[in-house]
């Protein structure tokens, strides 16, 4: 049961549920940055996983090695690359959107701000608060 | 000449790096180099159109494919590479809010044209994982631009970015752990490689990877369940942005999943849950809509109810299906745009429109217009997008599928003509804000135009997407082509 | 409730994915195009390091787009961080002490070098312009936490970030106008193993490392410059 794939397969599954179900249930939104971060970690090394075989040296060419049958894929490696910056890219670009609506609306919960920004919505629509599409939650 | 092609992806790329170079030496210069710029592109696309009909493939970097990534350029892809620059121009972002420093505005302007890139990219590629990387693209540059808000970036612009980015991160995520069963499977990532092991994926696991892809590139698509960011989104983002992203981009993501639908996976399951998806979003798009106390939220809704018909003509197998799909696409790709460029002036509560169409009746005729097409009065080309999408859906005997579409245009009429007679009524409301921009007015005349030599052209327009939908089906010619050996 | 339905939710969706991943071949991919690669990657493209060969030579265009995704980004971020902003006050400690400001003086060359060791030998051995990139914009973001207020150059960060992203796609322009077809290889292979071997590829790889550590050194600053401290603001 506990064999090379199990522990493997389950680092990345693991980290998969944690990080998507940390995003669906949190309220507040620097967790839910951070369960992202854990299920792009998660995505990414099941991408790895994809590109491994048994007893095979990494795919670097060297002047001493020989056989090129017994080298790890390369391309679910250069996907990864390409997938972690992107993830990178994007919680750094959270962040700094993070960063505006604390400052902008003075909380963190996603509840309170979904309530602030419909009551935005309504302002901007001229609309009289009572006939917002959606109904405030007290929470 | 045909390998230019690339250039609709690469030239904007190389603008957008080089933009904030450009304006700090003149704002003006790079206000006006973009626009030129792709218009120059159009015009080039529509050149190798003229030119050279034939589908031909790219190696990119001259390494053959499957192993390198290879871009397949049919007439469905040169389409969607005309229409990328031609509908960006229209839509170009002129008016910035006055106090905005030109540092911002330039960064406004390179969203836009990595947009632009990211969705030439995605009509042309021919790798799976090529298109999640676009795609990708396509997202970061849309989280910038709902982000920067309609003229001014406020606290309700942040929050609905901010949950939007939540969502198509987590479909992303989705997306590339599909990707990543797929190469667990199959061991390749070109689609014409892999549409050669659909036996491979036509497993349970196979079917998930599809499910997992649909739910990843269904953000953009405004596939139901992953469409709630919509109607926040186009709210707190510029009528033009909103635009630019309900009209264009979302049929590029549609796009997408077809390439993979048609070619990878074409067992009924697959269709029937783009059918299932498709009827849920065409109903709660149509109730919410109707039930929608402002235009902007209407056009939202009605946006998501349009994808939904998109996915149940998808899920008719064959020519028929893929035609009807490609006619309300395009259809949609000119009538919601338009739409949103009058509701720049006319957003906000559907009360306050109480006679505008004395003042604006230009507009207020272009609005009629584009709602007639909408609900499919003949014989504006509305009407024959949902005549082709009716006959293939009775084709199949899909009675539900038909009762919901007709439903759908029954609601549809009814909360366009209140909207309608509310413009055209007698007692006029006091408004405070202008008319009509010179260029929205000017931008939604052309694709009024565009719609009226439409609906006049109908039969060579229809013929033409014959062709390209019989093209874009048959699946042996893909593979041939791509991995036949062509360079 | 709703704590609960999302518990059996997660721990139905965890079994799912077990079963799934139980599947999988694990250990032994079918590999359709990794073993073409590894057969004539070092002929096609010169590099030894076999997955540069793929994320510059077989899959360039890739390697693009993600560039283009952390340029925009940064823009975006930038974007976001210029609207919006209050007074801007730099306050905190203009001094992180003693050691935290020694440290990034020795560091800082370190630093450097590492990190364009990193990018320069990209096609020999596992690295390249990302991984170095990121180090090299850490090297720049150092002095920046020893002095809190101090401010880098963003217009310099700017041009560089703009000029080596605009050189990766000229490279590739030129192979398309002068070779056939965009992104192509153009320079000499060389022998495999030697520094200047593989073409264009080092020539990319710097492009992307120059970039990276722009963009990333001109982010991280720009959240420096956002300056909270005053609130003692408490994250529940």
């Amino acid at each position: 049961m506990l064999d090379a794939d199990s522990i493997l397969f389950s680092g990345a599954i693991g980290l998969l549920v944690i990080g998507i179900g940390g995003m669906v249930i949190s309220d507040h939104l620097y967790r839910m940055l951070l369960a992202l971060a854990l299920a792009e970690a998660g995505a990414n090394l099941m991408l790895v996983l994809a590109g491994f075989k048994w007893n095979a040296a990494a795919p670097i060419v060297t002047a001493s090695a020989e056989g090129t049958s017994a080298m790890v894929d390369p391309v679910p490696q250069a996907m990864v690359l390409t997938a972690i910056v992107i993830g990178v890219g994007v919680q750094a670009l959270a962040l700094t959107i993070i960063i505006r609506i604390r400052n902008a609306y003075g909380t963190l919960s996603m509840r309170a701000i979904k309530h602030k920004m419909e009551q935005d919505f309504a302002a901007k629509a001229d609309l009289p608060i009572e006939t917002r599409n959606v109904p405030a939650r007290n929470e | 000449m045909q390998e230019l092609i690339i250039l609709t992806f690469a030239v904007p790329l190389l603008l957008a790096f080089l933009l904030p170079t450009v304006s700090r030496v003149s704002f003006t210069l790079s206000k006006l180099l973009a626009p030129l710029v792709l218009i120059a592109l159009a015009v080039m696309v529509g050149c190798i159109w003229r030119f050279h009909d034939e589908t031909f493939v790219l190696h990119i970097g001259n390494f053959a494919g499957p192993q390198g990534i290879v871009f397949y350029i049919d007439r469905l892809a040169l389409l969607f590479a005309f229409a990328v620059p031609v509908i960006t121009v229209l839509m170009w972002p002129w008016y910035f809010d006055r106090e905005e420093s030109s540092e911002l505005k330039t960064r406004k302007l390179s969203l836009t044209l990595l947009l632009v890139a990211a969705s030439a990219g995605m009509s042309l590629s021919g790798d799976i994982f090529n298109l999640y990387v676009f795609y990708e693209l396509l997202a970061v540059a849309s989280y910038g631009l709902i982000a920067g808000g309609d003229q001014k970036a406020d606290g309700s612009s942040y929050a609905a970015a901010f949950r939007y980015l939540m969502i198509s991160a987590l479909g992303s995520v989705f997306a590339l752990l599909g990707i990543a069963l797929i190469y667990f499977q199959a061991g390749t990532l070109n689609l014409a490689h892999l549409s050669e092991m659909k036996q491979v994926l036509d497993s349970p696991a196979g079917l998930i990877a599809f499910v997992f892809i649909l739910l990843g590139f269904g953000v953009k698509a405004e596939l139901f369940p992953v469409n709630s960011w919509v109607p926040e989104a186009y709210m707190a983002s510029s009528k033009r942005v909103a635009g630019l992203l309900a009209g264009l981009v979302s049929k590029l993501a549609v796009l997408a999943i077809i390439k993979v639908l048609v070619l990878i996976y074409p067992q009924d399951e697959a269709r029937q849950l783009l059918l299932v998806l498709g009827v849920i979003g065409v109903l709660i798009g149509e109730f919410s809509a109707m039930k929608a106390q402002d235009m902007t939220r209407m056009l939202s809704w009605s946006s998501i109810a349009q994808l939904g018909l998109v996915f149940i003509a998808f899920s008719i197998p064959g020519k028929a299906g893929m035609l009807a799909g490609l006619a309300i696409a395009l259809h949609h790709m000119i009538t919601k745009p338009a739409l949103f460029l009058i509701a720049e002036r006319w957003g906000g509560s559907l009360q306050q429109l109480g006679g505008r169409a004395a003042s604006s009746p230009i507009m207020a005729v272009l609005f009629v217009l584009f709602a007639l097409s909408m609900v499919g009065v003949p014989p504006l080309p509305g009407f024959w997008a949902k005549f082709l999408l009716l006959s293939g859906l009775s084709a199949q005997q899909a009675w539900l599928a038909i009762g919901v579409v007709l439903v759908m245009t029954v609601i549809e009429a009814n909360y366009l003509y209140r909207v309608v007679s509310s413009l055209y009524s007698k007692d006029k409301i006091q408004s405070t804000t202008s008319g009509h921009r010179k260029a929205d007015a000017f931008s939604a005349m052309i694709l009024g135009g565009i719609l009226i030599v439409a609906s006049i052209q109908i039969q060579t327009i229809g013929r033409t997407l014959e062709d390209i939908a019989s093209d874009a089906i048959d699946v042996k010619s893909y593979i041939s082509n791509s991995i036949g050996g062509s360079s | 409730m709703h704590r609960l339905t999302s518990f059996l939710f997660l721990g139905g969706f965890l079994f799912f994915l077990s079963v799934l991943a139980g599947i999988m071949p694990f250990g032994d991919p079918p590999m359709l195009i990794g073993q073409v690669i590894q057969k004539q990657g070092v002929a096609e493209t010169g590099a030894a390091n076999l997955v540069t060969s793929v994320v510059l030579g077989y899959r360039g265009i890739d390697t693009l787009g993600e560039l283009a995704i952390l340029f925009a980004a940064a823009t975006a971020g930038g974007l976001v961080l210029s609207s919006g902003k209050r007074k801007s006050v730099v306050s905190g400690d203009d001094d992180a002490g003693f050691i935290v400001k020694t440290a990034a003086e020795l560091l800082f060359p370190l630093l450097v070098v590492a990190g364009l060791y990193i990018v320069i030998h990209g096609h020999l051995t596992p690295g390249g312009g990302f991984q170095g990139g990121v180090i090299l914009a850490s090297a720049f973001f150092l002095p920046l936490l020893a002095r809190p207020s101090a401010k880098i150059n963003h217009s310099v960060m700017s041009l560089v970030e703009g000029f080596s992203g605009a050189a990766f796609i000229c490279i590739g322009l030129i192979g398309l106008f002068n070779h056939g077809a965009f992104l192509q290889p153009f320079l000499a292979k060389g022998v495999v193993g030697e520094l200047f071997s593989a073409g264009t590829l080092p020539l990319l790889y710097i492009a992307v490392g120059l970039k990276v550590g722009a963009e990333l050194a001109g982010l991280l600053a720009a959240l420096n410059e956002e300056d909270d401290s005053k609130e003692g603001s408490e994250h529940a």
